[in-house]
Formats: structure tokens, sequence, C-alpha cells
């Protein structure tokens, strides 16, 4: 809308913006700043490092140095990479075949829906089989059976989000190339895989977030050295007690990759979570 | 396949289109594979098991429908139904309220607007365990932040985490941290792609304010607010991370969600056939969720053609 704000409108405007940069801003920061405090300096109310305190790297050393943390910190990273790799391969392949070939039974729209319908699942319904199928198969406490189970729960989102973007692509380019004698594997390989890598590394990306986010199946299937770090996090307060410091620190290590990630792959996130509702 | 033998001379046509199929099946089949393998037999499985009583975590003896009977006997899974509709209704309605008039408010040109979204984003993908974890920190009775401000401003520490009431407020307010964000993102990108040139019309005949938002910001936002409704509330109704790491469900059992009661049957209890039961219930829940509202989202994606 392009009608001039009044000064009361951008007053009103800048208040708001300032509540909620505080309000989204305030967890991260709190984590942080008790993160490099020392353990008495967290009793007192300060907020400004250097000014009002001397901040220590000394907890993330100590933190970082003990194994438990380092083999959950490897095990969170196999677990996202290998689960948003395997999700990445079989959706992108779906997500062509939905766009480009027509399915009589079932049709493309009960497929999709199809897929649609693993984030509707509740999880919760389908631990039990997943954890007698993996003790069946001596996969329980193993960064494998996380692997499939996460790949499974993020497949929705590079078929929904890739097949419109391949929709999207004329169909000339691929004839083209199929007039010069190449075949259906290599238009795909060779072109719409391509033109599409930005899609394709965003939804990798959020396949991998919300992997490495993961809390039920991590907690259900997991009991020692396949252990991630959110089971890490969620054991903590009951052996230790609650310890400003440890939190910070820890909290921090097991937020920032997917944070980190997040913020890379910003322009698709809302085509994402909605599963490709809505464009942003 | 036996075929018959007028069609046995393989016309090149044929051949094509046997060749098609043949890579249709290659792009599509690891996928619906993978499909029938991690959800449908799992959700097979999950209704064979939901017919016996286990012992030591081994199937037992078949117990017919008796599972399924508990579920309408069972005032613990009564009262932690009632704990989890409290808190689905009042976060989803206080994240839709609020990220929708954030999403009107910020629906402006303005400075830093991109850098504003991609800060909006952050909390989404925030580790929900770890800021369950961070939570009990920062609603400390004793020396959290929250009550130590409380308290400068002369008030009453509040019993954050001990409190029955408090302790699903504290919940609820982490939930509303986390996902307002989502609805105020995908409001303004809805907003942002409304037609400009319908508000320009409706201005030369005089239209103003709330009239405006009366008449054509909200019947054409109709639909992508249904959306977002349907995807808050199914997401609402899984909520399992933020509970089982600020409160484990207590004091007493006074947040224990739905899924904390099922993950509890099936995992400390070792009862999986209840638990199988308990989860049918839920997934029965979010189903008649997603049908009554996709219907309606289908018929306003429709009306706008």
């Amino acid at each position: 809308m392009h009608r001039k704000r009044s000064l009361a409108g951008n007053i009103l405007l800048a208040g708001v913006l300032i509540i909620l940069l505080f309000w989204v801003l305030f967890p991260f920061y709190w984590a942080f700043l008790n993160s490099i405090k020392k353990p008495a300096d967290t009793f007192q109310s300060s907020w400004i490092p250097f000014l009002q305190f001397q901040p220590t790297l000394e907890h993330w050393r100590n933190e970082l140095a003990i194994p438990e943390i380092r083999r959950a910190l490897w095990n969170s990273t196999v677990i996202s990479v290998g689960a948003a790799t395997l999700a990445s391969v079989l959706g992108t392949l779906a997500a062509y075949a939905l766009a480009r070939f027509h399915f009589h039974k079932p049709q493309n729209g009960t497929l999709t829906t199809w897929f649609l319908s693993q984030r509707v699942l509740p999880p919760v319904v389908v631990v039990i089989p997943f954890f007698l199928l993996m003790r069946q198969l001596h996969l329980l406490d193993s960064v494998v059976a996380l692997i499939l189970l996460n790949a499974t729960f993020t497949l929705p989102f590079p078929v929904i989000i890739l097949s419109q973007m391949i929709r999207d692509l004329p169909l000339e380019l691929e004839e083209a190339a199929w007039v010069d004698g190449a075949s259906r594997f290599q238009s795909f390989l060779q072109i719409v895989i391509p033109l599409i890598l930005p899609g394709l590394v965003a939804t990798w990306i959020i396949a991998m977030a919300f992997s490495w986010n993961e809390f039920l199946f991590a907690l259900s299937l997991t009991t020692k050295k396949a252990i991630p770090m959110p089971v890490i996090i969620a054991g903590a307060e009951h052996t230790r007690g609650v310890q400003f410091w440890f939190v910070g620190v820890r909290v921090l290590m097991t937020m920032l990759p997917p944070l980190f990630l997040a913020l890379l792959a910003q322009r698709w996130i809302i085509r994402g979570l909605t599963l490709g509702a809505v464009k942003g | 396949m036996a075929q018959a033998p007028v069609r046995s001379t393989v016309s090149p046509k044929t051949s094509q289109r046997k060749l098609e199929d043949r890579t249709k099946a290659i792009f599509i089949l690891p996928a619906v594979f993978w499909i029938l393998a991690f959800t449908v037999f799992p959700l097979l499985y999950a209704l064979y098991t939901s017919f016996f009583s286990f012992r030591f975590g081994q199937i037992n003896q078949f117990v017919g429908l008796q599972n399924f009977a508990r579920l309408f006997t069972d005032g613990n899974l009564h009262s932690d139904l009632r704990i989890t509709l409290i808190f689905v209704a009042s976060t989803v309605a206080v994240e839709m309220i609020l990220g929708f008039a954030l999403a009107l408010l910020l629906n402006q040109e303005m400075r830093g607007r991109n850098v504003l979204r991609a800060i909006m984003t952050l909390p989404l993908f925030a580790t929900p365990v770890a800021i369950g974890y961070l939570g009990i920190t920062i609603y400390l009775e004793t020396n959290g932040p929250i009550n130590t401000f409380i308290r400068a401003l002369g008030g009453q520490g509040i019993p954050w985490l001990s409190h029955p009431t408090w302790a699903l407020v504290a919940i609820i307010i982490i939930d509303i941290w986390q996902w307002t964000p989502f609805v105020f993102l995908v409001s303004l990108a809805g907003l942002q792609s409304l037609p400009q040139d319908l508000y320009e019309a409706a201005e030369v005949d005089g239209g103003a304010g709330w009239q405006l938002f009366r008449y054509i910001t909200l019947p054409l936002m109709a639909p992508v607010l249904w959306l977002i409704l349907l995807l808050r509330l199914v997401e609402a109704f899984k909520v399992f991370d933020i509970p089982t790491s600020l409160t484990l469900g207590g004091p007493g059992r006074a947040t224990e969600v739905y899924s904390l009661y099922t993950y509890r049957t099936a995992l400390r209890f070792f009862d999986h056939g209840y638990a199988a039961a308990q989860g049918f219930l839920l997934l029965f829940i979010v189903m008649l969720i997603v049908t009554l509202l996709y219907g309606r989202i289908r018929e306003l994606y429709q009306e706008e053609g």
C-alpha cells in the first residue's frame, strides 16, 4: 500500500518492531550470555560482556572436550546429512515423475497426497512399529535407523517443492535434447537438475534442519552410541541440575547448525513449510 | 504376459511406450516403495499390535478390541486429551491472531524488511528440545530473568514450573514464540501477492480503512488463512518436544500432553498394544481436522479461480 504514514504511524511501527525483535531474539541472547559467563556471574543480572562482566570461553572448551558431546555432535551430523541426502535423491526422482509423467492408477494427484500425508501423520503413531522393526533388524541404537526414519518424514519437502519447480520449466528444453538423441535420464541429469539446483539445495537444507531437530524417534531408538544432540540435551537437566552456563553452551551447540542453515535457505522456507501451497 | 498373436509384432510405437513405462517406474518407484515400507507397513503393523496385549515387550495374547475399549475408560488419557486440547486451542488462536496482525502491520514499504523476515524465521528452526531446556533457566523461579524482572517492578515471582496452570502457560508461551513467526511469514507472503489494483479501485469508490480490510483483504486472504490454520492445528496436536524437555509432563501430570502419554505407555510401560490404539485415536483426530478443513480450503481456492 503506497499511502504515506503519519508520524504516529511511524512511532507505532518502530515500537512494534523493537518489541518484536526483543521477543524473538531474547532467548538466543540469554543462552549466549550464559554460555560465556563465569558461574558466579550468572547469578547477577548483567547484560553486556566486557563492560559488566569478564566473558570466558572456558565452558565451550570444557563441553567440547566431553566425549559424549563430541559423539552426539557427530551423530547428529551423520543422521541429518544422511537423511537429507537420501530424501533429496528419492524426492527429486519422484518430483520429476509427478511433474512430467501421467499416471493412471494411482493418479498424479493421489500420489501427491500420499507424499503430503507423511507430514500429517503423528510420529507417535508409528514409533512403536519402528521400534519393533528396528529391534528385529538389530538396528536399535544405530544412526542408520534414524537416517531411514528422518528420510521418510522429510521426503515431502523435495517431492512437493521440486515437482512444482519442474512443472514451471519449459518442456521444450528437454525436447530439444531428446531430438539430439538424449534419453530421459540424460535430460533429467543434464538439463533439469542444473535448473532446479537452487530449490534442490534449499530443500536439502530444510530436510537437514528438520532431521537435526527431530527428537521423538531419536529418544525412542537410541540408548548410547547413536545418541544425537537433542537427546543429550533432554537428559542433562536431571543429571546435572540447572547450571546456567552448561545450559547455555549445550543449547547453542544444538541450535546453531539448523539456525545457520535456515538463514541460507531463507527464500524457500515459506514454500517448504506450507508444503508448496504458498510461494514466499 | 501372454499377448494375442496378432499383436505380437511389436510396432515401434508400442516399444516406445514400454520404454516410457519403464522410465516412469524407475523415477517414481523408489519413493513409492519407500513410503510403503516406512509408512504403510508400520501403520498396518501398529493396527495388528493394537489387537494384542503385551508382556515384557513381546506379543502376549489376542484381546480383540479391548485396547480400543480402554480408550473410553482411561481417566488419565481423558485428562491428557483435555490438556492437549487446551494447548492446541490457546496456542493456535494466539498464533493466528498475533501472526496475522503483525503481517498486516508490517505489510508496508519499509527499510530492512528482508532482515526482519530473516530474523523471524529463526524461532521456526530453533531445536524445540533445546528451547524447552533453555526455558528451564528463563522460567527459573528463584533467579530466572522473568521473575527477576517482575520482582524489580515490585511484583511477586510466578511459580512457573511448579504450579500446574503456570507450567502449562509456560509451555504455551514457548510454542507461541516458536510458531507465531510461521503465521506471520506466510500471511505476509499472502498479503504481498494480493492484487493492488483492487485497493486502488476501492479507494476511488471511497472505501477506506476498515472497509478495505473487511471487504477486500479478508476475503482474499481467507484461503491462505484457512491453510495456515490447518497446518498449525495438525502440528499442534503432535506436540511432544517442548513439554518433554521443559516439564517432563509435570508437576504431577499437569502438562502431560497426548504424545507424551502414548510415548510413556509404549516405551516406559511397554504396553505396545494399548499405545497403538492411542496412536490411532490421535491419527483419527488429526485426519478429522484435515478432512473438515481441506474441503473448505479447496472450495475457497476454487472460488478464487
